[in-house]
């Protein structure tokens, strides 16, 4: 099967700022990416290509379609929550599960009602009576009734409380995902999605800096822990990133051979957002 | 179709003084009949006819006029609005395209609000009319129920329905593009335009075309739409005291419907609209900021 998003060369400029820079990547149906990068990476523009919010320039088919002349085609299958915010303050939850029920053919009401009542959120309330919390409830509450195969999170839980936070996670993961779908989220809260990803995109200055999925990061990379009498042998193996840390030095490495280094010290895997870091700050090495 | 329903009835969720404004205005002139004071032996001497269609059309006009300004500010507005609280960020997550967005906001400017005014100055002037007819018993009767005068009025409101849409189809479609384009101050950002070029003309070419094709649209209806003399059958004249007063016998001679839609004007209005529609569409569809 063939990649649900595919990007070749996928450029977009603001004038003389390059948002996106001849992005590459791709897909697959039944992942949950996270696209990381920095603010102002390009998180937002490549996911406002893929939604078909701005034109671009270079290759992009979302689920087939071209995204920004196919919009509406687009929208039967893929659902987005941009931020959350922007549900309209005059709104009142009756309505907005009228109108989605209305214009969206793969709307089912019934799910959106029992997934509100879950929240004990109630028709006759306006968004602007709503926390943000709530407001997000409601956002994604009418998302997850859609049946949707792709479904893009921009920023989901901007100016969220931990709580609510981590309602809106649980949620996703335990009434939406399923093999059917895909989920594109872009965040910078990297430790929070982590446990939820199954890969990871990181993008800088435009350009896609790293492709991969956990499974691998976690075969791939690993870090070591050394005393300052063992560091020249360690270095000698070629970390890509270093960082000191309690009297220590960890020391990344891609492809290590894990033998030798469990001669110089302690050995464990790198999470997302130490790659994340070393990726980034890596450049300056 | 369905889905143009759905577009047009959030905008009556969202613009609620669609339907107070009329609804308020109508309660007032509800109020005045109930209570405001009339000499009526000042107006029995006119002929029936003059008294029951001269407080028709007064009401009617009312309700037109109040529509016609805010009709241009739901305009300007519509489509900056949803950039400015963003949620053009959910509207574009349904599928929807922008063409039919943009043409159910039109609709419901050219269309559903006068619908709206329509039904609310029928029913303000139905409740008037009996107001009337209880308080002052049966001496202008006559005037008030009477069915032809009150069929020529539901003619002249569906033919204003449709021949201001038409007329004012380029306006409007400016006000969409001023509301798809402007990142703050839609009302200035809808004069500076017109304002600049008729500046420049009058700078550079000591003329005023563009302010006489503008005023022509803005002022110039009424002379398209209708005829000033209808036929001398159509006039009946009173003599009140001193004064003779000249009145209509009905409104019929008044249409002009035959020149409205055979003039050149109409449709070269109609094709700049249309224009300017696909621009405000284009606007829509590039630009999701405020």
């Amino acid at each position: 099967m063939s990649a649900l998003i595919e990007a070749r060369d996928l450029t977009k400029k603001y004038g003389a700022h390059v948002a996106l820079d001849r992005a590459n990547f791709s897909v697959e149906a039944g992942r949950i990416v996270g696209l990381i990068g920095p603010n102002g990476a390009g998180k937002t523009t490549a996911l406002r290509a893929i939604l078909g919010l701005t034109a671009y320039e270079g290759q992009l088919k979302v689920l087939g379609h071209e995204p920004f002349r196919e919009r509406t085609a687009l929208m039967h299958e893929t659902c987005f929550i941009a931020d959350v915010a922007v549900l309209p303050a005059w709104l009142r939850v009756d309505q907005a599960i009228d109108f989605v029920a209305g214009v969206h053919p793969r709307f089912r009401r019934d799910r959106a009602v029992s997934l509100l009542a879950k929240a004990d959120i109630t028709g006759e309330r306006r968004m602007r009576e709503l926390s943000k919390g709530m407001k997000t409830q409601v956002h994604l509450a009418l998302t997850m009734a859609i049946d949707a195969k792709l479904l893009v999170l921009d920023e989901p839980t901007l100016g969220l409380d931990i709580l609510a936070r981590r309602a809106f996670y649980d949620a996703l993961v335990n009434d939406y995902m399923d093999e059917s779908r895909t989920i594109l989220i872009t965040t910078h809260q990297v430790e929070e999605v982590e446990n939820l990803l199954t890969d990871v995109l990181f993008i800088d200055k435009g350009r896609i800096v790293l492709d991969s999925s956990l499974d691998d990061i976690a075969t791939r990379y690993a870090a070591v822990a050394v005393a300052a009498d063992n560091l020249d042998a360690a270095r000698a193996e070629k970390p890509f990133h270093e960082r000191p840390m309690l009297g220590k030095v960890v020391l990344y490495y891609e492809q290590p051979n894990l033998e030798l280094l469990a001669a110089l010290g302690e050995v464990h895997a790198l999470s997302v957002a130490d790659l994340f870091v070393a990726k980034l700050s890596g450049g300056a090495e | 179709m369905n889905v143009a329903i759905w577009l047009i009835r959030r905008e009556f969720w969202e613009n609620r003084a669609i339907w107070m404004i009329p609804a308020a205005i109508g309660a007032l002139m509800v109020l005045i009949a109930l209570f405001g004071r009339v000499d009526l032996m000042s107006v029995s001497s006119v002929p029936v006819q003059a008294v029951g269609g001269g407080f028709l059309l007064a009401v009617g006009a009312t309700f037109f006029a109040v529509m016609s300004i805010y009709s241009t500010w739901y305009l300007l507005d519509c489509l900056y609005a949803d950039r400015k609280d963003r949620s053009i960020l959910f509207w574009k997550s349904m599928p929807i395209s922008d063409t039919t967005t943009v043409l159910s906001k039109l609709a419901t400017a050219l269309i559903a609000i006068p619908a709206v005014y329509f039904a609310a100055a029928d029913v303000t002037t139905l409740i008037m009319a009996f107001i009337v007819s209880v308080r002052w018993s049966s001496s202008i009767d006559g005037a008030l129920w009477h069915a032809e005068l009150w069929l020529q009025l539901q003619v002249l409101w569906l033919y204003m329905i449709v021949t201001t849409a038409l007329w004012y189809l380029p306006i409007a479609a400016y006000l969409l593009v001023v509301s798809a384009w402007a990142r703050r101050a839609v009302m200035l950002w809808s004069l500076l335009p017109p304002l600049t070029l008729v500046l420049a003309e009058r700078w550079f070419f000591d003329s005023h075309v563009i302010l006489g094709a503008i005023g022509g649209r803005l002022l110039g209806y009424p002379a398209q739409a209708f005829r000033d003399d209808p036929g001398s059958s159509s006039w009946v004249t009173t003599v009140v005291g001193n004064d003779t007063i000249t009145t209509p016998t009905s409104i019929w001679g008044f249409f002009n419907a035959g020149g409205f839609f055979s003039s050149a004007e109409t449709w070269i209005g109609a094709a700049v609209g249309a224009a300017l529609i696909v621009c405000a569409v284009q606007l829509r569809t590039r630009r999701t900021e405020i």
